[in-house]
Parts: C-alpha cells; sequence; structure tokens
C-alpha cells in the first residue's frame, strides 16, 4: 500500500482536565483518506483524544491544552485559526445518536444553511438528498423529510448525523464510538458506509469493538492511561503487536 | 398545661421506642428467635402505635375543648344570675376570661366571680380528664404493639404502612384546606350572584361599588337593584389587571430571558454561581418594599419626566406599576429560564458546533427551539404572578377604576379592588363586600387556567428530553 500524505500529526500533545492529565506525549500522524481506529480500555484518553482535533474540548472551561496539533502543516490551536473554519472543515459523529430536534430536512440544512453553501432552494434540496445518499439514508426516508428527526430508530439517527456531518463537505470526520448504540445490522451499514466515505474522507473512528476496528480500519492507535502505546497498521497491529500491552488488550486479557 | 401533656406523650414515645427495641434485641439474643426485621423497627412501631393515637386525641380534645368548657360554664353563669342568652353573654365569657387569666380590669360583678369559679373548676377537670384519657390511650397503643412484637411479627411491614399512612393524610389535609378555601369563596360568590347578575359582572364596564354600601343584600327592592346593579362590571378591573402585567411581562420577559441566556451558556460556573443568587434576591424582597419603590422613586420621576416634555402623566400610573412589577418578575423567569437551557442536553450543542456553527447560531437555531416550550411555561408562570400581585398596585397604581390603555393614567386591579372592598369591614353581607369574593374566585379560575397551561407545557417539554 503507498503512503499518503500526511493529513493530521499530533507532536508531545497533553491534555489536562484542571489538575488531571488525561493525555501524555500523544504523537502520531494521520494520513489522507485512511481510517484510522482507535482502541483502549474504557477512559483511557480516546474521546479527549479526538475532540482535540476539532477542539470541541474548548467548550470545557477546565480542559488546557498542550503541544501542537497540525492539520495539512498548520497548528489548528494557533490563534490565527477560525474554530468555526476548523470545525466545518473536521466533522465530528457522536456517540450517542444527537439530532437536533427538527426536521430530517433541517437536521442536514442546518450546517450549509449557516455557511451559505448553497445559493438556492433547489441546490440545497440537492445537498441534502446527496448528503442523505452518502449516509445510505435517503431510501428510507425520502418521503419523510419533514418529520422530526428525534422520531427515527436509533441506527437511523446515527447515520442522520452522519448526513449532517457530510453535509458541510468536511476533509475529515471524528467518529466516537458510533456504533455503541446501534444494533448489529444498523452497525454492519455503518461500517459499510465508513468503507465507503473512505474514498473522500479522512476518517478517525474510536471503538470498544477489536472487530470492528479490523473490519473497517488501515491504520489502529491504542491508547493506554493517556497514553499512546501502539500505532501502526491494522494488520500488523493485531497479527503481530510489538507491545505485550496490546497482545494483552486485543486478546482479551484485560480492559 | 398542653405543653405538658405534649412533653408527656412524647417522653412515652421515646420511652417505647427504646423498650421496643430493647425487646427485639432480648428475643433474639435469649429465646434464639430469628425475627423478622431489625430491632430498631420494632422500636419505631412500638413507637409510632403509642404516638399517633394519643397525639391524634389530643388534636381533636383540644379543638373542641374551649367550646365546651365555654357551653357549661355560660350555662352555669345564666342559671345563676338570671341574665338572658343572648348577645352579652360573649361578652361576660370574655370577661371572665381575663379575669381568670388575671389581667382584668374593670367592673368586677359577681357574676363574672361565680363564671371564674366555675371556669377554674372546670378546666382543672378537663385538664386531668384529658391527661388521663391520653395516656391510656398511649398505653392502650404501647401494650398492643408490645404484644405483636413479642409475638414474631414482621413490624418492617407495618411501620412501612404506618408511615404511608401518615404521609397520604397529609396530603388529604393540604387537599380539604384547598377545597375550603375553594368553597369559601363559592359560597359568598354565589350569595353574590344571587343579588347581581352574573353577566352584569362579567362583562360591565362600570365599577362603583361603595354605590351599593349598607345594603342588606337580601333585601334589595327593584328599584334599588336598577340603581345598584350598573355598579359591579368588572371589565375595568380586569382590563387594568392585564394591563398592568402586559406592562410588567415586557419589562421582565427580555431582561428575564437575557440573563437566563447569560447565565446558562456565557457565565463562567464561578460567576454563575455568585449571579444568579444576586438576581434571586430580588424574588425575596417583600413587596411592599417593591411598593414603595414604585410609589416613591418611580412614579414621581415618571410624573417629572412627563411633565418637563409636556405630558399630562398622573404621579399614580399604570406604568410606574407595572414597570416595579416587572422588576419583581425578572428573577422568576431569569431562573427558570436558566435551568431550562441547561436541561437542553450538551450533546446538541455540541452537535452544532460540529458542523461549525458559533455559539450565538448555536443558540439561536438549537438551543432556544429546543427549550422554547419550558421558557414558555415560565412566562406563563411569572404571568400569574404579575396577575396576583397586590402591593405594588395599592400603591402605586391607585384605586381608580378606570377603563383606558393609556400607560399614564391611574389605573387598578383585581386584587387591589379586593383589598379595598374588604379592608375595614367587618360584615360579609353587603353586595359591596360579596363582590370581592366574586372577583377572587374569577381571578382563581383565570390563574388556574393559566397555571395548567403552564404546566402542561412544561411537562411535554420534560418528556422530550428524559
Ligand atoms: N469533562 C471532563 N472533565 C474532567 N475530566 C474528564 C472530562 N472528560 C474526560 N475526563 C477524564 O479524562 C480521562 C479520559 O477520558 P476520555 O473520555 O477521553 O476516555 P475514553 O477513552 O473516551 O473512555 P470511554 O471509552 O469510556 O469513552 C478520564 O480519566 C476522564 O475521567
Ligand atoms: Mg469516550
Amino acid at each position: 500500500m503507498k503512503e499518503r500524505k500526511i493529513k493530521i500529526k499530533t507532536e508531545n500533545l497533553e491534555v489536562y482536565y484542571g489538575e488531571k492529565q488525561a493525555l501524555f506525549d500523544v504523537n502520531l500522524e494521520i494520513h489522507e483518506k485512511e481510517v484510522t481506529a482507535l482502541i483502549g480500555p474504557s477512559g483511557c484518553g480516546k474521546s479527549t483524544f479526538i475532540r482535540c482535533i476539532n477542539r470541541m474540548n474548548d467548550v470545557i472551561d477546565i480542559c488546557k491544552i498542550k503541544g501542537s496539533i497540525e492539520i495539512d502543516g498548520k497548528n489548528i490551536n494557533h490563534k490565527s485559526i477560525d474554530v468555526v473554519r476548523l470545525r466545518e472543515k473536521v466533522g465530528m459523529v457522536f456517540q450517542k445518536p444527537n439530532p437536533f430536534p427538527k426536521s430530517i430536512y433541517d437536521n442536514i440544512a442546518y450546517g450549509p444553511k449557516i455557511h451559505g453553501i448553497t445559493k438556492n432552494k433547489g441546490e440545497l434540496d440537492n445537498l441534502i438528498e446527496n448528503s442523505l445518499r452518502k449516509a445510505a439514508l435517503w431510501n428510507e426516508v425520502k418521503d419523510r423529510l419533514h418529520e422530526p428527526g428525534t422520531s427515527l430508530s436509533g441506527g437511523q439517527q446515527q447515520r442522520l448525523c452522519i448526513a449532517r456531518a457530510i453535509s458541510v463537505n468536511p476533509e475529515i470526520i471524528l467518529m466516537d464510538e458510533p456504533c455503541s448504540a446501534l444494533d448489529p445490522i444498523a452497525t454492519a451499514k455503518i461500517e459499510e458506509l465508513i468503507d465507503e466515505l473512505r474514498e473522500t474522507y479522512t476518517i478517525i473512528i474510536v471503538t470498544h469493538s477489536m472487530a470492528q476496528a479490523v473490519r473497517v480500519s488501515q491504520k489502529t492507535g491504542f491508547f493506554h492511561l493517556g497514553k499512546l502505546i501502539e500505532f501502526g497498521t491494522t494488520e500488523k497491529m493485531f497479527k503481530n503487536p510489538s507491545n505485550n500491552m496490546t497482545q494483552d488488550y486485543i486478546t482479551g486479557r484485560f480492559g | 398545661m398542653n405543653l405538658g401533656i405534649f412533653t408527656a406523650i412524647l417522653l412515652f414515645c421515646i420511652f417505647s421506642y427504646f423498650f421496643g427495641q430493647t425487646t427485639a434485641k432480648k428475643l433474639v439474643t435469649n429465646q434464639n428467635l430469628k425475627l423478622k426485621t431489625l430491632p430498631t423497627y420494632y422500636g419505631y412501631f412500638v413507637a409510632l402505635w403509642c404516638g399517633i393515637p394519643s397525639l391524634i386525641l389530643f388534636a381533636v380534645w383540644s379543638l373542641f375543648e374551649p367550646t365546651i368548657i365555654k357551653t357549661i360554664v355560660v350555662g352555669k353563669v345564666l342559671s345563676a344570675s338570671q341574665i338572658e342568652a343572648g348577645l352579652t353573654t360573649n361578652l361576660i365569657y370574655q370577661k371572665i376570661l381575663s379575669y381568670s387569666a388575671g389581667n382584668f380590669t374593670g367592673d368586677l360583678t359577681d357574676t363574672i366571680k361565680i363564671g371564674a369559679l366555675a371556669y377554674a373548676k372546670i378546666t382543672s377537670l378537663a385538664y386531668k380528664a384529658k391527661l388521663a384519657s391520653i395516656l391510656s390511650l398511649a398505653s392502650i397503643g404501647f401494650i398492643y404493639a408490645f404484644n405483636k412484637v413479642s409475638k414474631n411479627n414482621n413490624a418492617r411491614n407495618d411501620v412501612e404502612n404506618i408511615l404511608k399512612w401518615l404521609l397520604f393524610s397529609s396530603s388529604v389535609i393540604a387537599i380539604l384546606t384547598t377545597l375550603g378555601i375553594i368553597f369559601s369563596l363559592l359560597f359568598e360568590s354565589i350569595k353574590f350572584f344571587s343579588s347581581i347578575n352574573i353577566f352584569d359582572f362579567l362583562f360591565g364596564t362600570n365599577w362603583s361599588p361603595q354605590k351599593a354600601f349598607v345594603r342588606d343584600a337580601s333585601a334589595i327592592t327593584a328599584e334599588e337593584y336598577l340603581e345598584i346593579k350598573d355598579a359591579f362590571g368588572s371589565v375595568p378591573l380586569f382590563a387594568g389587571t392585564a394591563f398592568i402585567a402586559l406592562i410588567a411581562m415586557c419589562v421582565a420577559v427580555p431582561i428575564g430571558l437575557f440573563s437566563g441566556i447569560y447565565l446558562a451558556e456565557y457565565a463562567s460556573y464561578k460567576s454563575r454561581r455568585t449571579i444568579k443568587p444576586i438576581i434571586e434576591i430580588l424574588a425575596g424582597i417583600p413587596t411592599v418594599v417593591y411598593g414603595f419603590f414604585a410609589a416613591l422613586t418611580v412614579g414621581p420621576f415618571f410624573r417629572e419626566f412627563g411633565e418637563s416634555l409636556g405630558l399630562n402623566v398622573s404621579s399614580e400610573s399604570a406604568l410606574a406599576a407595572g414597570l416595579v412589577m416587572g422588576i419583581m418578575i425578572i428573577p422568576y423567569v431569569s431562573s427558570l429560564s436558566d435551568d431550562v437551557i441547561n436541561a437542553v442536553p450538551q450533546s446538541l450543542r455540541e452537535g452544532s458546533y460540529a458542523v461549525g456553527a458559533t455559539k450565538s447560531e448555536t443558540i439561536k437555531k438549537v438551543v432556544f427551539p429546543a427549550a422554547l416550550p419550558g421558557i414558555i411555561g415560565s412566562i406563563l408562570l411569572a404571568v400569574s404572578r404579575a396577575i396576583g400581585e397586590t402591593m405594588i398596585v395599592v400603591m402605586a397604581a391607585g384605586l381608580a377604576a378606570n377603563l383606558t390603555i393609556n400607560p399614564l393614567e391611574s389605573t387598578t386591579t383585581v386584587t387591589t379592588q379586593i383589598v379595598m372592598l374588604l379592608v375595614g369591614d367587618q360584615e360579609f353581607d353587603s353586595p359591596k363586600t360579596q363582590s370581592a369574593f366574586a372577583l377572587g374566585l374569577t381571578l382563581f379560575l383565570v390563574t388556574l387556567v393559566l397555571n395548567y397551561i403552564a404546566l402542561r407545557v412544561v411537562k411535554k417539554y420534560r418528556e422530550k428530553y428524559d
């Protein structure tokens, strides 16, 4: 497999919640148009890590970040970076589906309207259809676009949230355990979807399922107690991990 | 005396608690019985059985005792001194009471002395009887419960049941009191409506009840009725109420809502913790103080300001009252909307930030719509608070029942008029005083409907996120 361009790069990344340090010296490089899976026991800092990439941690008063995170070679914590633009470029799908209490249509129209992406209603309609198609939801909801998004099933809601993330045409999509609330069929659909989205987007997915990491990702990172223990190709990581802790974790001996 | 009895019951309860508990413990250790519950429960069980019946008896006895004693004393006095029963007996009885209490001044007559003697005898007898019967009831309860303990009974469930009934009866008392209030309103209003047509009351536009002063409601002639039937049109009052409430809401809703949004979304945890209590102090200021402020500061200020513009502003104006009332209501709106906005899940905000929305876009397009039902609920609650407010209006908006929409004129409200109708009057049989109850009833119904709607709205909102 040929090495792709580096999209995200962190150097000496440390995160503190007040006094408590949640991430220790994380250095890693994520390549464009690949799926990177992050695994590790609960509380090891996976969510903290991906929330740094779209600066979602800014919302938390007590959260302090040290070290650098670069996207396309630019430090995203630099003063000159507009966090709103950054988040437009780095979409996020959350663990629990969180559709707005609006119609399905408005849920997806929300982002494009804010950024003025479309010029008229026709363009907006097209964009919404495309986003829903990419999220593999179009066929299920095309006749009920004006029903509330909250009336969908859990799996459909999660795909709606993926469509919402896609709607502003991001370059990176962060997914924090997107399937943890879903049944196996919905999970399979979303995994299939991730595989397709990889053609266009750089994806980071946090997961607790080893099988899922193997199925969807090309690279895997293993976190433990706030440290990045091992990072490499998924194949190597699961066949022949270089660290004993990784070995123990993926074979289910702890965590 | 009553305090003594009460203490006795209490001591008995404490004693029976420990007695029940230790007995239960002994049963466990000595006879090696396996009790179904912890010994403490046996303690509670015995104590409750000892305390509750005797306390109930105590309450009932204390309730009827004065009346019974009075009847007996008055009977004695009457038979001894050939006074006719009538209004004076009440007076004499009052004198007997104060003589017995040792603070009597005035003519000491034989009648009073006889009465006081009888009174002293009967009270001491009553006291003994009360003490004896209460203590014996407590003992019966104690023995009954104690017997049950030794029979290895399941005290935990019994205590549970007793507590359930206790709590239940408390809520019944609350409900009965409310019903009592409603019925007293209802009966007086029915009397009023039997002399004044309900439609004249609800839709008449002229309010001047002083016309109907000192007239016996039950004996109004046809001519008299024609004369007073126009005096009880409540429209100006309800219009005044609505008008002042509207002015108040114009002040309270924007300021309260915006400060609520600030508190919930922008203030840091620390400043929120200081600012919120300070705003809530506003809610703790007595309304009379707001009344001073409105009447002495705001009212004159508007008058002078109006004069400098060449406007004729009365010093008691709807504007001054409404404005100050609005300030009073700010904390209700801000506190409730702060709570409601806080209840909007953080995940919705994050979802909005994640597509690149700014904070104010997120608030405007996601948080506010999601919180809207709850905000409306809080506003409706504030409205019913405004409608019920009396003191500020009495002091700052005047008493004249003008049907006006000029905020610079004086106007009046329902609650103010109720106060005016009843102040200084002891007899409740003229249409004038009875009309107060009709007003009260109507106002009660209006606020009831408002509160009902508010609660429904708030509830609907809750269901959405839980
Ligand atoms: N808002 C916060 N305030 C304080 N501490 C936090 C906060 N969020 C996370 N932490 C702490 O940071 C550490 C890492 O948490 P994080 O949520 O990143 O773990 P995680 O790997 O995502 O776990 P999980 O798999 O359970 O989601 C934990 O010890 C947690 O207690
Ligand atoms: Mg997590």
